[in-house]
C-alpha cells in the first residue's frame, strides 16, 4: 500500500498538486512509440517462464526457443520462403480480383436504382457464410488446383469491398452534388472528380478490410488441397504433431498481416489526405 | 419577346412569379413556402430575412434549380428555371467546397465548362483567387483552411464563371464577427464589379441593412413575404446614428422578427 502511493507521488501521475510534466511526457512517448515493445517483451517473457516451469509438456506447448528453432529450420530448408511466396502471391491474386469486382459493383449498386433493387438482397444473403464454407464448392469447381483458391480468397474480398463501396457511394452528401451541378459539370465529371472521391473513404475501408480477409480466407483455402503454402504447412504440422512449427506460421501468420494492414493503411492515409482535416 | 431595350448589362432579371412550394412525405403534405411573388431587378442586391424553417433555402433552392416548384414558375431572363444552369451561381453556408480538391483545385472545376486551354484555365483560376486575395493559398486544401478563407474560395469559384445571378444562402453565418465584417467588404468589392444579381439570405437584420437594395421579411413558416424596405443609403453604410434611416428600419425589422410568446411555444411544439 505504502509503496504504491509513494510511487505514484513520485511519478506525479495521480498527484493533484503537480502538474505531471516530465512523467506525463515519457508515458506519452513510451504509449506511442515503445508500448508494442512493451508487449511483446512481458508476453515473451510469461512465456519463456510458463515453458520453463515445464506445467505443460514442449510437445504442446512449445516454448519459445523451439519455435525460434523451428522457424531457423524452415528458412534453412527453404520452405519459409516458398511458402510465404506462394501464400503472398495467392492472397494478392485473390486480392485483387476480389476487390475490383467489389468495387465495380458496389458502384453499380450505389449509383444504380435497378441494380441496388435486384441485388441487395443478395448481399444480405451472402454476407453470414464465412470463407471455409465455399471450400466445398469451391473445390468442385475448380478442382485442387490455384482456381479454388483464388475463388475463396477473391470471393470473400469481393463481399466486403463491394459492401463498403456501396455504403460510400449511396451516401453522398447532397451538398457536393448541388455544386457540382450549380457549377456546371457533366454527368461524367461529377462521377469521376466528385462522386468517387467522396466516397474514397468508404472504398479505402473496405479495401483494408479486404486485405485482412485475403489472409484470413487464405488459410480456409489452403487447408484443404493445398500442396504448399503457409496454410498448407500448418496442416501439415497437425501430421506430425510439430507443435513448434504450428506456433512459428501462426507467427509468420500474424507478423504478415500487421505489416501489409500497415502499408495499405498509409496508402490510404496517403490518397484520401483530405480525411483526417 | 421583351429584349428590345435589354442590352448586355441588363442581364440577371429574376421573376418569382406566384411561387409555393410543398414536400410531400409519408407523413404527408408540407407547406415549405406560401405564396411568394418577387421581382429582381438586374445588378441589384436583395436580403431575405425570416425566421429559421420558414422556407429561405427553399426558395434559394428552387431559384438555383435543386428543388421545383409545386406551384407558380421562376423565369431568369425570361427563361424560366429547369435545373441548375450556368447563368446562376450558389454560395453555400456550409462552403461546399470539395476537400479533395486544392483552392485552385475548386476554381478550375467551376471553369472547366468552358474547354479552355490549360494555361488559359490555370489563369483565370487564379485571377478569380486574386480577387478574394487568396492567390497564396491556391495549394492549400479546403482543411488547411479558416472558415472565412473556405468561403472567400467559395465566392471565387462561383464568381469565375461569371453568373448573372447569385444566390447566396447565409454565406457567413458560421463566421465570426470579424471575419463576417471583411467578407462584407469583400462581398461589396465583387459585387460593384461583376454586378450580378445578388439574392442573400441571412438571419441577421444588421448584415441584411448593410449589404442591401431591397429587404424582404419573411413571415414564420410557412413562410410569404410580410413587409419590403428599399434601402437608398450609399455604401459604405454603418449601423450607426450616421445611418438614422438604417437604425429605424432596423426598429421595425426586429419588431416583426420577435416571436410571439404563446404563438412562439406552439411552433417550438410543432417543430419537434
Ligand atoms: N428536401 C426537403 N424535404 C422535406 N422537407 C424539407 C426539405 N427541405 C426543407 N424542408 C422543410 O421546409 C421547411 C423550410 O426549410 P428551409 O427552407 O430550410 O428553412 P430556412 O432556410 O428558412 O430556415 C422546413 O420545415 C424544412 O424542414
Ligand atoms: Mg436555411
Amino acid at each position: 500500500m505504502v509503496d504504491i502511493r509513494e510511487t505514484s507521488a513520485a511519478g506525479g501521475a495521480s498527484s493533484r498538486r503537480v502538474v505531471p510534466r516530465l512523467p506525463a511526457l515519457v508515458a506519452g512517448v513510451m504509449g506511442s512509440v515503445a508500448s508494442p515493445l512493451i508487449s511483446f517483451v512481458i508476453v515473451l517473457a510469461i512465456w519463456s517462464l510458463v515453458s520453463a516451469l515445464k506445467v505443460v509438456p514442449d510437445a504442446i506447448f512449445p516454448s519459445p526457443w523451439s519455435v525460434a528453432s523451428a522457424f531457423a529450420e524452415m528458412m534453412e530448408n527453404g520452405v519459409f520462403f516458398s511458402d510465404l511466396g506462394i501464400s503472398v502471391s495467392r492472397a494478392a491474386t485473390g486480392f485483387v480480383i476480389g476487390a475490383s469486382l467489389g468495387v465495380a459493383m458496389g458502384v453499380l449498386t450505389g449509383r444504380v436504382a435497378v441494380i441496388r433493387t435486384v441485388l441487395n438482397p443478395f448481399m444480405t444473403l451472402l454476407r453470414p457464410i464465412p470463407a471455409i464454407a465455399l471450400v466445398p464448392v469451391a473445390i468442385v469447381w475448380f478442382g485442387i488446383g490455384e482456381g479454388s483458391k483464388y475463388f475463396v480468397i477473391s470471393y470473400t474480398v469481393f463481399l466486403t469491398v463491394w459492401f463498403n463501396t456501396h455504403h460510400g457511394m449511396e451516401y453522398i452528401p447532397d451538398i457536393y452534388l448541388r455544386a457540382s451541378q450549380s457549377l456546371g459539370a457533366s454527368r461524367l465529371r461529377e462521377f469521376f472528380q466528385v462522386v468517387i472521391p467522396a466516397a474514397a473513404p468508404h472504398i479505402f475501408a473496405g479495401i483494408r478490410l479486404g486485405v485482412a480477409l485475403a489472409f484470413l480466407s487464405l488459410v480456409a483455402a489452403e487447408l484443404s488441397g493445398a500442396s504448399s503454402g503457409i496454410g498448407y504447412r500448418l496442416q501439415e504440422s497437425r501430421q506430425y504433431i510439430r507443435t513448434d512449427r504450428m506456433f512459428a506460421l501462426l507467427i509468420e501468420l500474424g507478423v504478415l498481416g500487421a505489416i501489409v494492414d500497415t502499408i495499405v493503411h498509409r496508402i490510404g492515409k496517403r490518397i484520401v489526405h483530405w480525411q483526417q482535416s | 419577346m421583351s429584349s428590345n431595350i435589354a442590352a448586355l448589362a441588363d442581364e440577371g432579371r429574376v421573376e418569382i412569379d406566384h411561387v409555393s412550394i410543398r414536400f410531400t412525405s409519408k407523413k404527408g403534405d408540407h407547406l415549405a413556402l406560401a405564396e411568394t411573388r418577387l421581382q429582381l431587378e438586374p445588378g441589384t442586391f436583395t436580403a431575405l430575412i425570416g425566421p429559421s424553417g420558414c422556407g429561405k433555402s427553399t426558395l434559394l433552392n428552387a431559384l438555383a434549380g435543386f428543388v421545383e416548384p409545386t406551384a407558380g414558375q421562376i423565369r431568369i431572363d425570361g427563361r424560366p428555371v429547369d435545373g441548375p444552369g450556368p447563368n446562376v451561381g450558389v454560395v453555400f453556408q456550409q462552403y461546399a467546397l470539395f476537400p479533395w480538391f486544392t483552392a485552385l483545385g475548386n476554381v478550375k472545376f467551376a471553369l472547366q465548362r468552358f474547354g479552355l486551354g490549360k494555361t488559359e484555365l490555370h489563369e483565370r483560376a487564379m485571377a478569380a483567387l486574386a480577387e478574394v486575395g487568396l492567390e497564396t493559398q491556391a495549394d492549400k486544401f479546403p482543411g488547411q483552411l479558416s472558415g472565412g478563407m473556405k468561403q472567400r474560395v467559395g465566392i471565387a469559384r462561383t464568381l469565375a464563371y461569371e453568373p448573372k445571378v447569385l444566390l447566396m444562402d447565409e454565406p457567413f453565418g458560421a463566421l465570426d464577427a470579424q471575419t463576417r465584417r471583411e467578407m462584407h467588404d469583400l462581398l461589396l468589392r465583387v459585387w460593384e464589379k461583376h454586378k450580378a444579381t445578388v439574392l442573400f439570405v441571412t438571419h441577421d437584420v444588421d448584415e441584411a441593412l448593410l449589404l442591401a437594395d431591397h429587404v424582404h421579411v419573411l413571415s414564420r413558416a410557412p413562410g410569404r413575404i410580410i413587409r419590403s424596405y428599399d434601402l437608398s443609403a450609399s455604401r459604405p453604410r454603418a449601423i450607426s446614428r450616421d445611418f438614422p434611416d438604417l437604425l429605424d428600419t432596423r426598429e421595425e425589422i426586429l419588431a416583426l422578427l420577435k416571436p410571439e410568446p404563446a404563438e412562439d411555444r406552439g411552433d417550438v411544439a410543432s417543430v419537434s
